[in-house]
């Protein structure tokens, strides 16, 4: 099977020492994934490179049957990935509409807007808060906001950092609760975490940085 | 005349509805308005992209931005003066003594304030503003109009500090405007010439009326910013 992507030879150098060389990662399409590795592996740089956050120093990717390199990036990853920050950021408008930046963004007809947005706020459990300031959220609300904010674009390849950090309890739950969802629904997932949970979550795929390398297990 | 005397004097000018007094106020009020209007919208945009972007000599660009808001006001005006001067290579604008030379005086004066605090509020702001932007698909240009809409209320100060400047300033459009009575007569020349005069009532009152323009353009953009949320304690 074709994978959705392929990176080739990432490396990342800071200073004279190298952080990443992986010469060849494939996500399949639909799959999940979870990303481990010590505190300070490069979990997060991982992801933000693939999110076109952070540059690589030499990197090219298959996507869509077409290979380009990594730095600049590339506008049709742009449109089929999205990655969210183990702690998110809402911009300070309402709830609703920081779900629905993504959509006004990339010029969404106006007059579905509403029915995704809706859709994405059900799914997420937080239609009571569409009219809030997202300043007053609490953590586990603000992660459910962003899973939203970020499903609702419908995204190929979903990119994860720690959905599950400094939650406990409910809101952990929840938001463990919705991952499978996510996946369910087609896309791909890859999620850095140290999550026992979210980790034997099934029919996860194992990525483990060591010492810049990535082992797949 | 006593400081008493003379403010007495003052109020009973401004209520009297002196004309020339009131030509004063409005070119004033015109010139910083205006100058204001054309220096924000370049002075923003340059601060956010220096801000937010690397480049070589960045470094060197943000330190002579801060140092322009040390320049003196009569520095400026004289570089203008020669610039807009008949053999001066601006000179075919015919703007030295006019409108237009002031307004562009105040441009110049304006425009490094409004800058430098353009680009410390979008440094200040938290990257992962741009980030999500990015990450959601927006354009550059959306990627700048949300980040400036986070960092709103340090362009609000900036532009307060920017009128502030602009309004006192006394040096430039003394030089560049030539303090011509009912046309380029502003409430600082009109104050620093009635003061050489020993009209101190007339420049009472023109002190006042600034005071009060102060407070009332402050006021508005205080308004405009609304309440800033500060989620933090409250000492």
């Amino acid at each position: 099977m074709t994978p959705l992507l392929s990176v080739h030879a990432l490396h990342k150098r800071h200073g004279e020492r190298l952080l990443f060389d992986i010469p060849r990662l494939d996500i399949a399409a639909g799959a999940a994934y979870v990303l481990t590795g010590a505190n300070g592996s490069g979990k997060s740089t991982l992801l933000r490179m693939l999110g076109g956050l952070e540059r690589c120093t030499r990197c090219s990717v298959e996507f869509d049957g077409l290979r380009q390199p990594l730095y600049p990036y590339p506008r049709q990853l742009r449109q089929a990935l999205v990655y969210v920050h183990q702690h998110p950021i809402m911009f300070s408008t309402s709830v609703g509409h920081n779900i629905a930046y993504g959509l006004l963004a990339r010029g969404a007809d106006r007059r579905l807007l509403r029915g995704l947005v809706d859709e994405a706020m059900t799914w997420a459990g937080v239609t009571h808060l569409r009219d809030n300031d997202p300043a007053r959220l609490s953590g586990g609300e603000k992660q459910r906001v962003a899973l939203a904010r970020a499903r609702v674009l419908q995204p190929r390849l979903l990119l994860l950092d720690e959905p599950t950090a400094n939650l406990d309890g409910a809101a952990r739950e929840q938001v463990i609760a919705l991952i499978p969802t996510l996946i369910d629904q087609g896309a791909s997932v890859i999620m850095a975490c140290h999550d026992r949970e979210l980790i034997n979550l099934p029919g996860m795929q194992r990525l483990k940085l060591r010492d810049g390398h990535l082992e797949v297990r | 005349m006593g400081l008493l005397e003379a403010t007495t004097g003052a109020f009973a000018l401004l209520w009297s509805g002196d004309a020339a007094l009131w030509q004063i106020v409005w070119v004033s009020v015109k010139t910083t308005l205006s100058g204001l209007v054309l220096a924000t919208p370049p002075a923003v945009v340059l601060g956010y992209l220096i801000a937010m972007h690397r480049f070589p000599g960045r470094r060197i660009v943000v330190w002579l931005a801060q140092a322009a808001l040390s320049l003196p006001t009569v520095l400026i005006g004289l570089l203008l003066y020669l610039m807009l001067s008949r053999r001066g290579p601006l000179g075919d604008l015919g703007w030295l003594f006019s409108q237009p030379g002031i307004i562009a005086g105040q441009c110049l004066i304006g425009l490094p304030v409004l800058l430098a605090f353009t680009l410390a509020a979008v440094q200040a702001l938290d990257p992962r503003y741009a980030e999500t932007a990015l990450a959601h698909g927006a354009s550059p240009l959306r990627v700048m109009f949300s980040v400036l809409h986070e960092a709103r209320y340090g362009v609000m100060a900036a532009v307060i500090s920017g009128f502030g400047r602009v309004i006192s300033e006394v040096g430039c459009a003394l030089m560049v405007g030539g303090n011509i009575e009912g046309h380029t007569r502003t409430i600082t020349t009109a104050i620093a010439l009635e003061t050489s005069k020993g009209e101190f009532a007339q420049g009472i009152a023109l002190g006042i009326v600034l005071v009060t323009l102060a407070l009332a353009m402050n006021g508005v953009l205080v308004l405009l910013q609304g309440e800033a949320h500060n989620p933090g304690a409250r000492l």
